[in-house]
């Protein structure tokens, strides 16, 4: 039987799969489903420092392949979690802490707060910087190297995952700026700005207009994107984009990430994340791979 | 709330663009009504939200509109004898008190169908009155199953069956000398709204079943949400879809 164990900047996971956020909201309606211990850690839904409504309705919508969103950060803020949800989330297996805020100073505290009491802190840079009329801290390099060295300042004990935009000129640049600033790891894609319409109204279904695309039919640009970062960076590399099922997953390690990332999936299948772990163990039984982690980086480019 | 594989043993249309679905199912869920599933459809990455008319051990039947690309590969690929990925029961049900003895269910188009699932469940042991709203003739279905209650009172926007108007005007207009102990409505968002003027003062509990769009079903991913009074939201899948009207802004 194949060792599904890998090693992210030192924290052990008991397999290399990791629900993301914003589709598994602190875990316990899927754990309703099945017992969400038997996942590698849980990726939470974004916390700010203050509870967020989020946008208006509608949120979602589907284009071929793929969904977009517009949920607008909607949570309870990172003080409900830790006294609501935090005990019972670590009871069950790894948390990665998504973090979200739209000035330096909101990351700041979010990070310290929670410095200690995750296993790992996800910065969610694709927020609005207010300080930036708006523009995304994750979209120019010198912003993603700043947001990153602040948020790693507050922090003493967990390690810092910087979730990068696909939205950017380039991501391996963005990904090396967060390297610079400290970052301990790197997750990517975070979804691809889009439009879906509704012709008879003329209008966009999103109430937001526009919203972030993510499914399948995002992966082999996120595949793209996590093969060139794993080779920008010396930093550990966790891999996301559209990934539904076990050979997904395999692909994304071979491009060089040690764990992945599951969300859309998560939607179409409820039972989605148990399946890719039962499944890449199976793979890795059928080719002799005895460590999952043994496949990490391990693509032969033509 | 239970992922499963469903049989189809019948899919087919029983008025304009609605689509009738019976399947079933091995293990024997309890299904309460006005509570809602989830249908994958093959090649989609959502399933599709539809409200549960009725639940009979492990038959189930939902109806349906089609809209879009989704529900029109619903009603044209899916025959019996196919499998289904289902995901039930969601959602909480339409709240009958020990006490109630008389129901109003006011529906407007695919609306009926969460308020099927009352009259199977309380007709005829206590007196529930339907108010059915529908486009015309040839969007009315399940005469049938409507006719359940004590009385039952059809208005089209044409006149073309029952009196010309909507369910909220036919409702309103039987209040008078036929007071609920609580009413019970789904239906567009301009009916609900009408029934909520309609209703003001009345000091009749009111509950609405809504409708929104969704992504995981279950409560996790904070895509259906409506806004509460007390400035908070509320999740349409998991604290709905059924709201006492009191305590929501529509």
């Amino acid at each position: 039987m194949t060792d599904l164990r890998v090693k992210l900047c030192g924290v052990e996971l008991k397999n290399p799969v990791i629900p993301a956020s914003g589709t598994f909201g602190f875990g316990r309606e899927f754990d309703e489903i099945y017992d969400i211990s038997l996942l590698g850690a849980v990726a939470t839904k974004g916390l700010t420092l203050l509870p967020r409504l989020g946008n208006a309705v509608p949120r979602i919508a589907e284009s071929r392949g793929v969904i977009l969103n517009a949920v607008g950060l909607q949570n309870p803020g990172v003080e409900a979690f830790i006294e609501k949800d935090l005990s019972w989330l670590r009871s069950k297996t790894r948390v990665v802490a998504n973090v979200a805020g739209s000035t330096l100073s909101d990351y700041e505290k979010i990070c310290a707060r929670l410095d200690g009491l995750v296993d790992f802190l996800e910065l969610n840079i694709s927020c609005p910087n207010v300080k930036c009329g708006g523009m995304a801290f994750g979209i120019r390099p010198e912003d993603v190297k700043e947001v990153t060295h602040v948020a790693k300042e507050a922090i003493r004990k967990t390690p810092l995952m910087v979730k990068l935009s696909p939205n950017v000129e380039s991501i391996s640049r963005n990904a090396r700026a967060a390297e610079e600033g400290g970052a301990d790891c790197i997750s990517l894609v975070n979804t691809f700005t889009g439009m879906a319409v509704d012709i008879e109204r003329r209008r966009p279904i999103l109430a937001n207009n526009t919203g972030g695309v993510s499914g399948a039919g995002i992966l082999p640009i996120a595949l793209r994107m996590v093969y060139e970062v794993a080779h920008a960076v010396s930093l550990p590399v966790v891999g996301m984009g559209g990934i539904t099922c076990a050979e997904d997953a395999v692909a994304f390690l071979m491009a060089g990430a040690t764990a992945v990332q599951v969300g859309t999936a998560n939607f179409t299948n409820t039972r989605a994340c148990p399946e890719i772990i039962e499944g890449l163990a199976e793979w890795c039984d059928r080719h002799g791979v005895r460590e999952v982690s043994e496949l990490t980086g391990t693509l032969k480019m033509n | 709330m239970r992922e499963v594989r469903a049989t189809i043993l019948e899919n087919r249309a029983i008025a304009d663009k609605i689509y009738s679905l019976t399947f079933h199912i091995e293990e024997e869920i309890p299904i309460d009504c006005g509570q809602f599933c989830m249908i994958g459809i093959a090649g989609h990455p959502l399933r599709r939200p539809i409200a549960i008319c009725r639940a009979e051990g492990g038959r189930i039947t939902v109806c349906y509109q089609v809209r879009g690309e989704g529900t029109r590969i619903l009603a044209e690929d899916y025959k019996a004898g196919e499998t289904l990925s289902v995901l039930l029961p969601l959602g909480n049900s339409f709240p009958v008190a020990d006490g109630v003895r008389k129901i109003a269910l006011v529906g407007g188009g695919v609306g009926i169908f969460p308020l099927i699932s009352v009259l199977r469940k309380y007709a005829p042991e206590r007196e529930v009155y339907s108010y059915m709203g529908f486009r015309n003739k040839a969007a009315m279905c399940m005469g049938y199953e409507l006719e359940r209650g004590k009385k039952l009172k059809v208005a089209t926007d044409d006149g073309s069956v029952g009196m010309k108007g909507t369910a909220v005007q036919a409702f309103l207009s039987d209040l008078s000398e036929n007071r609920p102990d609580v009413v019970f409505s789904c239906g567009p968002l301009p009916m609900l709204r009408a029934l909520k003027k309609g209703m003001e003062g009345k000091d009749i509990p009111v509950y609405v079943s809504l409708e929104e769009r969704m992504g995981c079903g279950i409560g996790a991913c904070l895509v259906c949400v409506c806004d509460k009074k007390d400035g908070t939201h509320a999740r349409v899948c998991k604290d709905g879809p059924i709201f006492d009207l009191k305590e929501i802004v529509l």
